[in-house]
């Protein structure tokens, strides 16, 4: 093999090791659908609550999990 | 006193010694080359250590056989028991490697270590070594002159190995001009005396050299050289075996109570060895003699000889050491005692992991939640509150609003005493490592900083807050001291839910940091309804101009707090090395995603 090889070859694996760190589109996808779970129990959840001040808080945090959803998608789209 | 002394006297006996032979002088430089050789080396491997050598260390470490071949393997590698020990001991400051796997690669070093005496006794005294060095040296700078790090440090490890072998070239090279002149083996003394003196040259030339594979090169150089007798320099490898801890206690200086744990076993191990070593010497000879003839070692092959009897000697440390392993471990943590301190003192830095990024963000993650929980204390105490009912109370609010009790104590004395010093040490440690980290790491310790500053504001914010907190909370007012405890009760369910979220183990960590984001919401929408109640309450009379004032403002410091405690937690969270939660990172909401939110 040639040294020239040899060194390219050795470049690589370190910037695949570099590259590791960095987020792919699959740890997006895997966001995404723990977000959609973390929606689907806060659903449940709604629809089991009869108090105003539990339910308002509830959908509070819904509009978050689903602002969060869309910008997860958005960066999923653009990767 | 001592340290002082030291390098002069050293310096001076070099300079006399170059004035009286200049074949010690030859040698001198050839250890001088080695040396600078193994510098080289360490250098080359730390350019590897953006993690690939510290997750190789995390995963190895968990079982006691795995951390001994650990220990074998990577010094077999890295030609260097100190490096490995140095890692070692910086790994245990950080709390990533317990002490009992710590003691585990130690134990392994050990043996690693002796495949050096076999690499010069095979080859470094027999062929012409200093034909691979010149090679080696110009390729490996040719290599370290090159921009890409790895490249350089693959030079240096190539330039390091080829100074070893020139080192060891010039050595021989002086010893064998120096043995007309002057006779080690003059100072040879009969039985266990003679024993004992020349372990203690081999551990005093070691302690210098700082290196114990140096003076094993230096032993068997001389002893190729006839320079001294086979019986003494298995007293010399002895001695180099006890000396190479010194490498790790100077480690363990700078290094938390686990760490000098670790140099201390790093210590019994070799003196334990030591003396099994001395005791049995007729009985290891004789091994040394069976073994050597079974494996076709010749009589008079003495080099090789004494490879096999390092090896050996090494081994049976360990085979008597291992299964002690947990009761050396006990003793240490009981006569070595973490400090029971009235000032908080930072527990995870380690100047030891300075030079290595992964490393260095595992400490100060740990070190900034130890600022965090010392700042709990004071936030909670600072609201009137309890530590435990902050986290054990079954009903927060109605604790909050039962609990009268006035906390007595100087908050700016216990800031500086809990507080300011963790996030001084801080400061100081991110600075020094940051010179060496790779982008992707440098970014996280921006986001940790940031988080260790936030704590200390959130500090002076409840500073700030605690006076009228206190004055209203026992008011005869009940609407002002209703509010005061809502704002109490905030501060509190923040730090509780940040400790549920961080401490709750089927908790997936990312949606642990995007559920700050819904507490943030839910403090804008609280923010909206107190505008709303202040302004009927005043309309009301129902308390003063004063009042109503006093609470807008506190209420922006509980704000400012509250945002701050959430941020923080979202940076420790978060982590590199838990992908899913950086890609949480960037999908947190911005400050006006979250209004936006609040306020549809």
């Amino acid at each position: 093999m040639k040294f020239s090889k040899l060194i390219d070859k050795f470049k690589k694996l370190v910037d695949s090791h570099e590259q590791g760190g960095r987020i792919t589109a699959e740890k997006l996808d895997k966001l995404q659908q723990l977000l959609t779970e973390k929606k689907s129990r806060y659903e449940a959840k709604l629809e089991a609550t009869q108090d105003p001040e539990k339910r308002s808080r509830l959908e509070t945090r819904m509009k978050v999990v689903n602002a969060q959803l869309e910008k997860s998608k958005h960066l999923l789209s653009s990767n | 006193m001592l340290r002082n002394i030291l390098l002069p006297s050293i310096l001076l006996i070099l300079a006399y010694g170059f004035w009286v032979s200049p074949d010690f002088k030859e040698i001198a430089a050839g250890v001088s080359i080695f040396l600078f050789g193994m510098l080289f080396l360490e250098e080359g491997f730390k350019a590897f250590t953006g993690g690939i050598l510290e997750k190789l260390l995390q995963k190895t470490t968990d079982k006691t056989w795995k951390s001994l071949l650990f220990g074998i393997v990577s010094t077999t590698i890295m030609q260097s028991s100190s490096l490995v020990s140095v890692i070692t001991i910086s790994f245990i400051s950080a709390g990533l490697v317990t002490l009992v796997g710590g003691i585990g690669i130690i134990f392994g070093a050990n043996i690693g270590t002796t495949t050096g005496a076999w690499l010069v006794a095979a080859f470094g005294l027999k062929v012409k070594i200093s034909a691979y060095a010149m090679p080696m040296l110009v390729f490996g700078l040719v290599l370290s002159f090159q921009k890409s790090k790895y490249l350089k440090g693959f030079g240096s490890v190539l330039a390091g190995l080829g100074f070893l072998f020139l080192g060891i070239h010039f050595m021989k090279e002086g010893f064998e001009a120096f043995k007309d002149s002057f006779d080690l083996a003059s100072l040879a003394v009969d039985g266990y005396l003679g024993l004992f003196l020349f372990a203690a040259i081999g551990a005093a030339a070691t302690v210098v050299m700082q290196s114990s594979h140096a003076t094993l090169v230096l032993i068997l150089t001389a002893l190729a050289a006839g320079q001294i007798t086979y019986e003494n320099s298995l007293a010399l490898a002895i001695g180099a075996n006890v000396g190479t801890t010194i490498t790790a206690i100077i480690g363990s200086l700078s290094a938390n109570v686990q760490g000098k744990r670790l140099a201390g076993a790093h210590l019994v191990f070799n003196l334990v060895t030591g003396i099994i070593a001395i005791v049995f010497i007729s009985q290891f000879v004789w091994a040394v003699d069976y073994l050597s003839s079974k494996v076709g070692i010749a009589d008079n092959n003495y080099t090789m000889k004494l490879a096999v009897f390092h090896t050996l000697f090494n081994l049976t440390g360990v085979l008597v050491m291992v299964p002690l392993i947990k009761q050396l471990a006990d003793s240490l943590n009981k006569y070595l005692p973490e400090k029971a301190l009235d000032i908080a003192e930072p527990k995870f830095l380690s100047d030891a992991a300075i030079e290595f990024p992964e490393t260095v963000l595992v400490s100060v993650k740990k070190e900034v939640w130890h600022l965090f929980d010392s700042a709990f204390e004071l936030m909670a105490h600072g609201m009137n509150l309890h530590r435990s009912e902050i986290l054990e109370s079954p009903d927060l609010k109605k604790t909050i609003d039962e609990d009268r009790e006035i906390h007595e104590f100087d908050l700016d004395e216990l800031y500086a005493s809990k507080v300011k010093i963790l996030y001084s040490a801080i400061i100081d440690f991110i600075s020094r490592s940051q010179s060496n980290m790779p982008s992707i790491f440098s970014e996280e310790l921006y986001r940790l900083r940031n988080a260790a500053t936030k704590i200390v504001e959130c500090v002076k914010h409840i500073k700030h807050l605690r006076k009228n907190a206190t004055e209203y909370m026992v008011s005869d007012n009940e609407h002002i001291r209703k509010e005061y405890n809502r704002l109490r009760y905030q501060i509190a369910m923040i730090l509780r839910e940040i400790y549920r979220l961080r401490d709750e183990d089927d908790y997936d960590h990312a949606l642990a940091v995007l559920e700050m984001d819904e507490l943030k919401a839910e403090i804008l929408v609280t923010h909206g309804e107190l505008d709303t109640r202040i302004t009927e309450v005043l309309r009301d009379n129902r308390i003063t101009p004063a009042m109503a004032t006093s609470l807008l403002n506190d209420f922006n410091y509980v704000d400012a707090t509250s945002n701050h405690l959430l941020d923080c937690a979202q940076a420790l969270l978060a982590s590199h090395a838990d992908l899913i939660a950086e890609a949480a990172q960037e999908v947190i909401l911005d400050e006006d995603e979250i209004e936006k939110i609040s306020a549809s």
